[in-house]
């Protein structure tokens, strides 16, 4: 569960974040089967308009990037899960190994079988679509229709055979025609036999539509005989599928991708028949999801090159003790280390010890919104949504609370113990708005409640060693907001999907410029880095200003604090006289952090050396300079810094 | 850095000690000695070179100390117990067998408290430390007070706390006093308060009082760590002139603590000890032998003996993976695909702080001040701060804390002192586009048909009555005010200062406990650990009218657990059409029971027969066709290859046969066939079938509570699996 891999990843074998639903026992992998039709009309080039941005691909061209794209996208966030490419109405039949036409799915060219993608399939799209190659004749119509329950049954054999237990399988139809079989009553009903077959496999069948010089595409023609409500979806949740079209500004491929990645994360739940205990005694079901989650560049592996084919190696620990004998499984314990020594308990102790109670959420209260503090975070949060399956009603209340929430600007606080076993946390409930809002601030996530983690009083960090006093407002503060006011980013709010993640990027672009033999790229667009040139041209002049006052602010208090101390310094140093040890006076009395000036002098006369080590050490550190090394080092380099700072 | 640090604990072992006062059924000794353990077991468990503890016992029946010299007198019935140094498990057990109440009571508490000193004095000499004396005594045995003023100096002079903690010693403050106190005890009460008064840094306090803050968590401080010190930018100095350079360091703010982590050991002298006396293994007070992981790395091999083969480190390259294929790159080319960054911290723009959801926030929290003694940093950093809270708004930053660090997208949030005590920004992170995953979710204020039509009245949604019941309840549960600060003003309940980890603090709990008493059975949790479980009863009471009201209006109710199973597979199932697909099949697929299921479509038939199956026989011949196509595919299983398969016939039948309420079907199957895959029967050694997929996907015998109908039991379907 996770929780785990934010930014610094910690190796917490206690707690598996990211373990998978404890109720489903089958498969949690996903598999994609991309069925696209081969025909004329989607092999028929858009008509030219003379406009640059026009549409240049066909139907055909648009569907096939897509297809690409999303390959290399689940290759980066969906690491183990499969994909497949399946051409149909092709004159070409091929299925697996035998190429010839004799394999019962005629006009069926399976061009990637469904397996985890790999640099083959990735190549083979590639050649397709970029460099226009189809030397195998692929992209050829077939002369006859195709026969639509062939192709059915052709997907059904893909996923029985390659993808028998996963969760969650999926047929992605892309096609231009709402009415493969017209007039021909015998054959639409095999469809829709062939299709409910596929439907008790439990494979579902998302349809996408491309409608052409605004034909409409019409389901009731074929397609609504075909396709079913996903058994998995919520209740009430809209089905319909989207037509993909070219127009608007929008090219056919922007239209598709957008439709097709709509639908493309599995939707994975993360606990689910949770009980929420909204109130004493009124308890609800929720399953949980991980919509936010960090992603991050796949592991390294290793490989033995030594014979024909690398290999990756499987490594196999073994416990072993001082003696280098193998420890057997019944003699090890898990032990706290305490004192040099270990502190041991029973298996049963330790599950005990972990056990805080049974998996639940349970509401204590609620607060003003205003009233988390604004630093209150140390983990991502977990989205709910009701669920109809243990308690009928579930959510109908569940939305009531949501509303409320929203409108009031409130909070739920809970108790939140994710499965048997897990740590428990403190969450403070937060509630989405409806992502097609106007005023969303989250368009791209689902309206419902997040569980947002509190800190405990022991993940948060004290704060006592910075000294950073309360200071008024000023003109460098109003000056400032002119800045800040015209430099607002786009829709005045942050959207991750502008934002890709730099590193992940360059790691899979190298790793597949690798994988295809491809040349290594030099740079990359990085879309983290500020628009310098915009910047500069929006608010160049009020900071220009900005600086100038800055400046002579911050002269005129550097002297004013170096007199203040003078002042300070003259006023104790007739005591000091008077008093025997004046080792000690000229440096160790003021603090460190205020006693530039002292530093200064003590400079001048080279008297730094003559402080201890300890003295020494807290002034520079409160300075941030190095405290490590030997005291004569110490003394050299505190040196260095009054002469290059004071 | 934790400064070091020099204890002495001085401990009263005198007679009276043994025994037991004021209702407690503990001796004196023991209730004193609860809160030593825990403090000497907490810098145990610290296992910090520069934490030394010693001991000193009062009222010992030897005496041992280095002041009692013949030019001294008073310092009868004083022994060191432990010279001071870093504390271990060792020493801990060396303790604890001499903490024994003796058989006098006659030595003096301020005799042993300078015992002490000297010891701290003779040890920490002039060096920096923290020096401190911890006296627990029942003030029973008699004390000389006419140089109290000279040691309460020497205390000063040495900066040596003194604090004493009496067993029923009266404290005021606390709301303590002992109702038949002796005149000699309240006498040694006076002489020691009068002592810790004139002390520069001293404590005085009762048992009771410090017994019960033992459950207070302690919270383990962290040396503050400087994640990033340079400049924050504005625009590209580099590059344009006007942009703006701050000198800012960077803090954590906030860093999830973890429980304590275990390692695993090894019981010693080996599994001779351990064989069927499981139970009996000591848990501690025995050597448990660290172990090593000692890692190999094979690779398939049809040659050898077991298909694999050892490889050598040295031969093996670095690979990233590129979906299923693997990529090898040497140690030149592996630079490559890290990105080269530089260290920076530059603001990209700025937004609304009402547009920034917190569930957005993907991690800790820093904390950005200006760097130190740095004029310009300080005001510049403060203009932008104030300017931000005055437009309520945050700065959206690209972060790079190193060089070739990944960079990081921070959110930085204004605090003009006014939520720490400080003038500061905190940071939090925000997602990438690769982190969003686009699930879809229907909405809850409406409801869609398949048609396109809205519906804002449905069962699924809430009627006004809830709506009214729900706003009355949340608002009836308000927690801003319940709370109670120190003075007994309305507060907020739960602020995050007094959410304590339950997992750490118990654990930590439990492991000291043990460390102390080896066989003593695991404590409980400290009820201040599930102070917020539940919501306060106060509460609860208060607002019964409100929950009463909600609990009716929501008219929520169970699923029986009968009805779930089945999925709602009750309605005929239709595609969007409503195209009768039933009577569809029925013409184009006659099932005649001759005609067998297909294994290549075996799954679709078999639901399909079931669905319109009209008798037993017809269930029963499906269920045995499948039986026959499930064995079938294992044997022809070339390997593993066809498992997954035959598998997920094997969980269809199962859920199949279990909402057909016919489970012995299966449960009979089931036994044949772990009969046949384990003794080999389906072509070859097929125990990974039973082991990985059967038991492994929960694959078992059917059981009551999964069908009333079942005449397995639990335990059956368990002992099964074994």
């Amino acid at each position: 569960m996770s929780w785990r891999k934010d930014d610094e990843e910690r190796p917490d074998s206690d707690e598996g974040d990211e373990e998978l639903d404890e109720n489903d026992y089958k498969t949690q992998k996903d598999a994609v089967l991309f069925a696209i039709d081969v025909s004329k009309s989607m092999l028929k080039p858009p008509a030219a308009t003379g406009d640059k941005k026009a549409d240049k691909d066909s139907a055909l061209t648009a569907a096939l990037k897509c297809a690409y794209q999303i390959m290399q996208q689940r290759i980066i966030s969906q690491p183990r899960d499969m994909m497949g490419v399946l051409l149909f109405g092709t004159e070409k039949s091929k299925f697996r190994d035998d190429s010839g036409n004799g394999t019962g799915y005629s006009h069926c060219y399976l061009l990637s079988d469904l397996d985890v993608p790999g640099a083959e399939d990735v190549k083979k799209l590639k050649a397709l679509v970029e460099d226009d190659e189809d030397e195998d004749e692929i992209m050829v119509p077939s002369q006859e229709p195709v026969v639509m329950s062939n192709m059915l049954f052709c997907a059904n054999q893909v996923f029985t055979t390659n993808a028998a237990n996963f969760g969650s399988r999926r047929l992605f139809i892309v096609t231009d025609n709402d009415d493969p079989h017209v007039g021909d009553k015998q054959a639409k009903s095999s469809a829709a036999v062939r299709a409910k077959d596929l439907y008790d496999l439990g494979v579902v069948i998302e349809l996408f539509p491309i409608s052409r010089e605004d034909k409409k595409f019409d389901l009731t023609k074929f397609y609504d005989d075909i396709i079913y409500r996903d058994p998995a979806a919520e209740v009430g949740e809209s089905g319909g599928p989207k037509t993909s079209k070219s127009g608007d500004g929008l090219t056919l491929l922007n239209s598709l991708i957008s439709n097709i990645n709509s639908k493309q994360t599995p939707k994975r739940s993360y606990f689910s028949n949770l009980p929420f205990e909204l109130a004493p005694g009124l308890i609800i079901s929720v399953k949980g999801y991980i919509p936010l989650n960090r992603q991050t560049p796949s592991r390294s592996c290793y490989v033995y090159e030594g014979e024909e084919q690398a290999q990756v190696v499987q490594s196999e620990t073994a416990q072993v003790d001082f003696a280098a004998r193998t420890v057997e499984k019944t003699e090890l314990r898990k032990g706290y280390k305490f004192g040099g020594e270990h502190i041991c308990f029973k298996p049963e102790e330790l599950a005990e010890l972990k056990q805080m109670g049974k998996k639940t959420l349970r509401i204590i209260g609620f607060k003003k919104r205003a009233k988390i503090p604004s630093w209150a975070s140390v983990k991502k949060s977990l989205f709910i949504f009701p669920s109809e399956e243990q308690y009928v009603g579930s959510t109908s209340v569940f939305s009531a609370l949501w509303q409320k929430l929203l409108k009031d600007d409130k909070v739920g606080i809970a108790w939140f113990v994710a499965r048997e076993n897990a740590h428990p946390v403190m969450v403070a409930i937060f509630p989405s708005g409806n992502p097609d809002d106007e005023e969303s601030n989250t368009p791209y996530l689902p309206a419902g409640l997040w569980l947002y983690p509190l800190p405990f009083a022991d993940d948060v960090r004290s704060v006592d060693h910075v000294t950073a006093p309360a200071r008024p407002a000023d003109e460098l503060t109003d000056q400032m907001r002119q800045v800040i006011q015209n430099l607002q980013l786009p829709k005045a709010m942050y959207d991750p999907r502008k934002y890709p993640n730099p590193s992940l990027q360059w790691h899979y672009k190298i790793v597949q410029a690798k994988a295809l033999d491809e040349e290594i790229p030099e740079s990359m667009d990085d879309l983290t880095l500020p628009k310098y040139r915009q910047i500069d041209k929006r608010v160049g002049g009020y900071l220009a200003e900005w600086k100038e006052m800055l400046a002579k602010k911050a002269s005129d208090l550097q002297n004013n604090r170096a007199f203040k101390r003078e002042f300070e310094d003259g006023d104790d140093e007739r005591p000091a006289k008077r008093a025997k040890p004046t080792k000690k006076a000229t440096i160790g009395g003021g603090g460190p952090a205020n006693s530039n000036a002292d530093l200064k002098k003590a400079f001048e006369q080279g008297t730094l050396g003559k402080m201890t080590v300890a003295e020494l050490k807290d002034i520079m550190a409160s300075k941030g300079i190095s405290t490590a090394g030997r005291k004569a080092d110490l003394v050299e380099r505190l040196e260095q810094w009054v002469e290059g700072n004071l | 850095m934790a400064d070091k640090e020099a204890t002495m604990y001085v401990i009263d072992l005198g007679k009276p000690m043994a025994d037991c006062h004021n209702g407690r059924d503990e001796s004196d000794l023991d209730f004193g000695m609860r809160y030593i353990w825990d403090k000497i077991s907490t810098t145990v468990a610290a296992s910090r070179k520069t934490w030394n503890v010693g001991v000193v016992g009062l009222n010992t029946d030897e005496t041992d100390n280095n002041e009692n010299r013949e030019e001294y007198q008073g310092y009868e019935n004083i022994s060191v117990l432990q010279e001071l140094g870093p504390m271990s498990m060792t020493s801990l057990r060396a303790l604890k067998s001499q903490i024994e109440p003796s058989s006098t009571s006659s030595a003096d508490a301020i005799s042993a408290i300078v015992v002490a000193l000297r010891m701290i004095q003779v040890f920490t000499k002039k060096l920096k430390y923290k020096r401190k004396i911890i006296l627990v005594t029942n003030g029973e045995s008699p004390i000389d007070d006419h140089q109290s003023e000279e040691v309460a100096a020497m205390l000063n002079d040495v900066g040596t706390e003194l604090v004493v903690i009496g067993i029923d010693f009266d404290d005021a403050e606390y709301g303590f006093k002992e109702e038949d106190k002796t005149q000699h005890k309240a006498e040694n009460e006076r002489i020691l308060k009068t002592l810790v008064d004139l002390c520069e840094n001293g404590v005085f306090g009762t048992m009771a009082q410090a017994v019960e803050e033992l459950a207070i968590p302690r919270i383990k401080t962290v040396r503050p760590f400087k994640a990033y010190d340079g400049p924050l930018t504005l625009g590209d100095p580099q590059k344009y002139p006007s942009a703006l350079s701050i000198q800012v360091e960077r803090y954590f703010k906030t860093k999830r603590a973890t429980p304590p982590s275990a390692s695993n050991v090894a019981i010693p002298n080996g599994p001779s000890q351990t064989q069927g006396r499981d139970d009996d293994t000591p848990m501690g007070g025995v050597d448990f032998q660290a172990v090593k992981q000692l890692r190999t790395y094979r690779v398939d091999d049809p040659k050898a003996a077991g298909g694999k083969k050892d490889v050598d480190m040295d031969d093996l390259a670095k690979a990233y993976q590129y979906g299923r294929t693997v990529v090898p790159f040497s140690t030149s080319e592996e630079d490559y695909v890290k990105y080269e960054t530089t260290k920076s911290f530059t603001i990209i723009g700025f937004v609304p702080m009402s547009s920034c959801e917190p569930f957005l926030n993907m991690g800790e929290t820093g904390l950005i001040v200006a760097q130190k003694v740095n004029e310009e940093a300080e005001l510049g950093l403060s203009a932008l701060i104030h300017a931000l809270h005055e437009l309520e708004s945050y700065a959206v930053a690209r972060y790079v804390s190193k060089d070739k660090a990944q960079p990081q997208i921070l959110l930085l949030k204004p605090n003009p002192a006014i939520e720490d005590d400080v003038e500061c920004l905190y940071d939090v992170p925000l997602p990438f586009a690769e982190d969003v995953r686009s699930y879809q979710f229907p909405p809850l204020d409406k409801v869609l048909t398949i048609t396109g039509n809205i519906l804002t009245e449905h069962r699924l949604l809430p009627n006004d009555n809830l709506q009214q019941a729900m706003s009355d309840y949340v608002d009836a549960m308000d927690l801003t005010e319940f709370g109670q600060d120190d003075d007994g003003n309305p507060a907020e309940y739960a602020p995050i200062e007094d959410l304590y980890n339950p997992v750490i603090h118990h654990m930590n709990q439990a492991i000291r406990n043990r460390a102390v008493n080896p066989d003593a059975p695991l404590p409980p949790v400290a009820d201040i650990l599930t102070r917020f479980t539940h919501p306060p009863e106060p509460l609860i009471a208060k607002a019964k009218p409100e929950i009463d009201g909600l609990i009716k209006a929501a008219e929520v109710k169970k699923v029986p657990p009968k009805v779930q199973g089945k999925h709602g597979r009750k309605d005929t199932v239709k595609p969007l059409s409503g195209l009768d697909i039933d009577a569809l099949l029925g013409e184009t697929r006659p099932r005649a029971k001759k005609t067998p299921i297909s294994t290549e479509n075996a799954i679709p038939e078999f639901k399909q027969i079931l669905e319109t199956a009209e008798d037993d026989e017809t269930v029963e011949t499906a269920a045995k066709q499948m039986g026959d196509i499930i064995c079938k595919l294992i044997s022809d299983s070339f390997a593993d290859v066809l498992y997954p398969r035959a598998a997920e016939n094997l969980r269809v039948m199962r859920e199949e046969l279990i909402s057909m309420e016919v489970p012995t079907l299966y449960n009979t199957y089931l036994m044949g066939l772990k009969e046949s895959l384990l003794s080999d029967e389906l072509n070859g050694d097929r125990r990974e079938m039973w082991f990985r997929w059967v038991v492994g996907g929960r694959l078992g015998l059917i059981t009551q509570g999964e069908s009333e109908v079942s005449e397995v039991s639990e335990e059956e379907a368990k002992a099964f699996l074994k």
